[in-house]
């Protein structure tokens, strides 16, 4: 007699829901914003991609053109091409998006931006991929004691607050790219970990799993071959979700002074340049700001449509 | 029941220790002398004094746990410079932030526990749509963009609230206090309200499917009555944990709109000690912190375990 | 009580003393992905105060969309709901909620298959009690907890002052189905369902459960629909069975007719595969051979006939209509009924 659900939302919050609730130490807070932004938007049918996933991959592939490009792209050197005479002026034909504080180009500011931005992001959730989901791997296939010891440490790094851990990590270590991305990408190794783990849980007790082991397939074959495709699906939508995060976090660190130092253009630096103009020249904020907007839009969109494609509730129970 | 409280609670002891230390840790790796920094231009004489003063000569462990001595008698360390008190700067700057995100956090409960049960209620219809597409977007608006918007258009443009960094205490007088902390807690807000209601509503409408559900129903229980008493009351359990989980999220957002309002709460004390490389400081603050989120959680933990009555009994005949 | 003899006296009676509830044509389809669910698709008949109807048929026969349709408990999307349900001449079908909730509890009340997880487990047991006599009487805090006190100890409850504190966890599944009985009867409807009310439990206390239903609808002179898949539990407990396949009622007699001269090859094939004691408590009925029907693609003609021993090549094109009540009130959809003889083969219990 049940309705069918409305939407699929249900898996990956019962999935954080069941284990968090739990487990004694509590999660994170990202985590609660993975599943919130999980919490179902797409109804993703068979048959294909929604209209905006396809904007979405659409917004994403020009960004990451324009990033990878800049160098070569008609656009006004950010650094030579300045004109301190024309500081902080607002859009005109010739500076879409007007001039910095310095007489920079903001449009070219938010390429060039884009360029250490996205790398920050996408550098630190690869990193948090690989070595989260390892590690969540490990401690979802070993249930025994490796698997306990992992998940504390889980545990213990994700009862933290995210931002504060990026800002003492950057803190103490230096405000430099490398290690704005080690800093973020140590704050998604855990959150990677436990849905991985969760998830991996959950299918090493499925019966091909113990017939690939009785056929003497080894640990890792095991691992790789039988439960690794079956949990790449929710890894990876989370790991979407995880890049927005990440370019959010990068932004802030900035916003707060304790970014990369602001002679890099970072998305960040753009908004804090500009953060000492708002009343004359508010556009140095509002367009960055914007650009952020719509890739983190974009990026959780996907991460919705990825879930939903592969209905990653399967994996979750 | 104690027992299991014991045991969360020694891991959450533990959680702490292990953060102070990584943090103390990650200080003492600094390049540089901090004493060159207090003293920058004292004889080699001076400076060896200063460091055996501060107990920068003995082994790491020592230093440690002598700053852990210290802290839990309550005394929190000094800034380098100007010997200012860091338990002056909490007592001052702490209330700040705690209102902040008290304020947030009411709010965004206030807002997004209707939002969440009525949409759960009309899951699919218009208004469902409109409301989730909504908070869609909202998830995907980081909280110091609304903050800038807030400071662009309210303060400077319209200038209807004030953007300067007084906040006066809400005892001296409740309507300052508001006008200054009004901007801070909407930008701090709006984020939280998606979170919430998202999550409010995916978990209503997987109890809406409940048998009980069907039962209140079969007794002719209004479906008002059946919305906020059977159906919000196991949902909630959820929603109070996700709360307590997202103090870490608020923690951080908090940091943030601090910063961009100039609000002179603990986050914006921290961020200035980054920047002034005031380690001893910081690394207090990251321990208020760490027991801030550790205790809130802990006493989620508790309630929750007072709330749902499953939980309440598994645990006494444990 | 016939069928019969029901029109009769309907007849002349004025309609505020119309029968209890007439469903006439009763369908109800579901909207899915994959096509229409005919999931109750033409079901007729009366029932009388004080009087049980035992419904019963294979899993996915429809029984539980039935009584739910009946009551009007669907979900409120994606449903098409037709033909007429009289509950004392009232008309139900496309009544407001604002209607039904008067109804609901007060008139009429339903126990369900799955104690453990029809009773709110967050709430107290007491509470669930008295929320619906609060809703529905106009009584007192006070009074609503001694009556539900009263209501425990007669559903045969030990301790009921201890038990009314208790949350549904705390009880075992047996008892957690006698305080669901407590919970329907509590307002003291004239028509009670009951859905599979033992599947979920116990073999021990299944009889128990089945026994109390049964004291509780005479000493209250309910009426009382019994839906089950099993022929054995209906067999001393009700007045009449309709037995259903796919959607439709396609035997139905009153009990004693029923088992000595059944005339539906279906009801055969149920009989001859009464679950016996030994089976897990849950056992489905595999023995009839074949899948139960597809809803969304029916087979043509009889819907039984893929699986029907008798089948010919009539039962596959053309659908056998319900005959007319005959004498002892016996009612059947088929060609070529059972005839006596295959009664003792199929053994009478
Ligand atoms: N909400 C719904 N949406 C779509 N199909 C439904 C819905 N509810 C029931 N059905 C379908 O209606 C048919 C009849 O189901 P019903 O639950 O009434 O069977 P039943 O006779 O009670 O079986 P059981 O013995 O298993 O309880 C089934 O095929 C079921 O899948
Ligand atoms: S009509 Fe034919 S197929 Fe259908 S039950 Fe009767 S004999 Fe069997
Ligand atoms: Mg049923």
């Amino acid at each position: 007699m049940r309705d069918p659900l409305p939407d699929h939302g249900e898996e990956l919050i019962h999935l954080m829901h069941d284990s968090e609730a739990r487990s004694d130490v509590p999660a994170d807070s990202v985590t609660q914003q993975f599943a919130a932004v999980s919490a179902g938007t797409v109804k993703a049918k068979r048959k294909g991609l929604p209209l905006g996933a396809w904007i979405a991959i659409g917004w994403m592939a020009i960004l990451i053109l324009a990033a990878i490009l800049a160098p070569v792209l008609p656009i006004p050197d950010p650094i030579n091409d300045a004109n301190p005479l024309k500081a902080a002026q607002g859009p005109t034909l010739d500076h879409i998006f007007g001039l910095d504080g310095n007489g920079r180009d903001v449009f070219s500011r938010i390429i060039w931006g884009a360029r250490n931005s996205l790398f920050i992001a996408f550098a630190a959730v690869i990193t948090g991929f690989l070595i989260g989901g390892a590690l969540g791997l490990i401690s979802g296939y070993f249930k025994g004691r490796i698997g306990g010891v992992l998940g504390a440490i889980t545990d213990i790094l994700l009862a933290f607050p995210q931002l504060v851990l990026a800002l003492a990590v950057v803190s103490f270590l230096g405000r430099t790219v490398f290690n704005v991305t080690m800093a973020l990408a140590i704050v998604s190794i855990p959150i990677l970990a436990r849905i991985t783990r969760a998830s991996a849980l959950s299918w090493s007790e499925r019966d091909f799993v113990t017939a690939a082991r009785a056929q003497g397939a080894g640990h890792i074959r095991t691992m790789l071959r039988e439960i690794l495709p079956n949990v790449l699906p929710a890894m990876l939508s989370i790991a979407l979700l995880g890049i927005a995060v990440a370019i959010v976090a990068e932004a802030s660190l900035s916003l707060v002074g304790a970014g990369v130092k602001p002679d890099v253009t970072t998305w960040g630096n753009v908004i804090f340049s500009g953060q000492a103009y708002i009343r004359d020249a508010p556009s140095m904020v509002l367009f960055p700001s914007m650009v952020i907007f719509f890739t983190v839009y974009a990026l959780n969109y996907l991460g919705d449509v990825l879930r939903a494609t592969f209905d990653v509730r399967e994996s979750a129970l | 029941m104690p027992r299991t409280f014991t045991l969360k609670f020694l891991r959450l002891v533990l959680v702490v220790l292990v953060v102070t230390f990584i943090t103390f840790g990650l200080t003492k790796l600094q390049p540089g002398d901090p004493v060159s920094k207090i003293i920058p231009f004292g004889t080699a004489q001076q400076k060896a004094e200063l460091r055996t003063d501060l107990g920068l000569d003995k082994p790491f462990i020592a230093q440690y746990g002598k700053w852990l001595g210290n802290f839990v008698q309550g005394d929190f360390g000094k800034y380098y410079d100007s010997k200012q008190s860091v338990n002056t700067v909490i007592k001052t700057s702490l209330p700040v932030s705690l209102e902040l995100m008290l304020y947030a956090q009411f709010f965004a409960l206030l807002i997004a526990i209707p939002l969440g049960v009525t949409t759960a209620y009309r899951a699919g219809s218009k208004y469902d749509r409109g409301a989730n597409a909504t908070m869609f977007a909202l998830l995907a608006l980081p909280n110091f963009v609304v903050a800038l918007l807030l400071a662009i258009y309210v303060g400077a443009k319209w200038q209807l609230l004030p953007t300067q960094s007084n906040v006066i205490p809400f005892p001296l007088n409740p309507l300052d206090n508001w006008t200054y902390m009004l901007m801070p807690v909407v930008a701090l807000t709006l984020g939280q309200i998606a979170v919430y209601m998202r999550l409010l509503r995916s978990d209503m409408i997987a109890t809406l499917q409940e048998d009980f559900i069907t039962t209140a129903k079969a007794k002719g229980i209004p479906t008002r009555r059946i919305l906020w008493r059977h159906a919000l009351r196991p949902s909630s359990l959820t929603l109070l944990t996700v709360a307590g989980l997202n103090v870490g999220a608020l923690i951080g957002g908090a940091i943030v709109v601090e910063n961009v309002f100039g609000v002179p709460g603990l986050g914006k004390r921290i961020t200035e000690a980054i920047l002034a490389k005031q380690y001893p400081a910081l690394q207090s603050y990251v321990a208020i912190i760490a027991i801030l989120y550790v205790t809130v959680n802990f006493a989620i933990d508790i309630l929750y375990s007072v709330l749902d009555p499953r939980i309440r009994n598994a645990r006494s005949v444990a | 009580m016939s069928a019969a003899s029901i029109k009769e006296s309907s007849a002349t009676t004025p309609a505020s003393e119309a029968p209890l509830l007439v469903v006439n044509d009763l369908k109800t389809y579901f909207k899915t992905d994959r096509g229409l669910v005919r999931a109750v698709d033409g079901v007729s008949f009366t029932l009388e105060r004080g009087r049980t109807l035992g419904v019963v048929g294979e899993s996915g026969s429809g029984k539980t969309v039935l009584s739910r349709s009946i009551m009007g408990l669907l979900p409120k999307r994606d449903v098409e709901r037709s033909g007429s349900v009289k509950f004392e001449g009232v008309e139900l079908v496309g009544a407001d909620t604002s209607l039904m909730v008067e109804y609901w509890g007060d008139q009429m009340a339903m126990v369900f298959q799955d104690p453990m997880t029809s009773l709110n487990p967050v709430m107290r047991v007491g509470k669930q009690i008295t929320e619906g006599l609060r809703q529905h009487l106009d009584i007192s805090k006070d009074h609503a907890n001694q009556t539900a006190l009263a209501l425990l100890s007669s559903v045969g409850i030990p301790e009921p002052e201890r038990r009314l504190r208790q949350y549904p966890h705390e009880m075992s599944g047996g008892m957690r189905q006698r305080v669901m009985i407590a919970i329907a009867i509590a307002c003291g409807p004239k028509l009670l369902f009951a859905d599979e009310p033992t599947t979920a439990l116990d073999v021990t206390v299944q009889a128990q459960i089945l026994d109390l239903l049964q004291t509780q609808q005479r000493d209250r002179y309910m009426a009382m629909i019994l839906v089950t898949h099993d022929l054995g539990v209906v067999a001393g407990r009700t007045d009449e069975i309709a037995v259903m396949y796919a959607g439709k009622v396609v035997e139905k007699a009153p009990t004693k007719v029923l088992f000595s001269n059944l005339r539906h090859p279906y009801t055969e094939a149920l009989l001859s595969s009464i679950p016996k004691i030994s089976d897990p408590s849950h056992t489905r009925l595999k023995t009839i051979g074949g899948r139960p029907p597809n809803l969304i693609n029916p087979p043509s003609g009889c819907k039984f006939s893929p699986r029907c021993a008798y089948a010919t090549d009539k039962c596959r094109t053309e659908e056998p209509p319900l005959s007319a009540p005959d004498s002892d009130g016996h009612q059947f959809s088929c060609w070529f009924p059972v005839e006596l003889s295959a009664k003792q083969t199929a053994g009478v219990r």
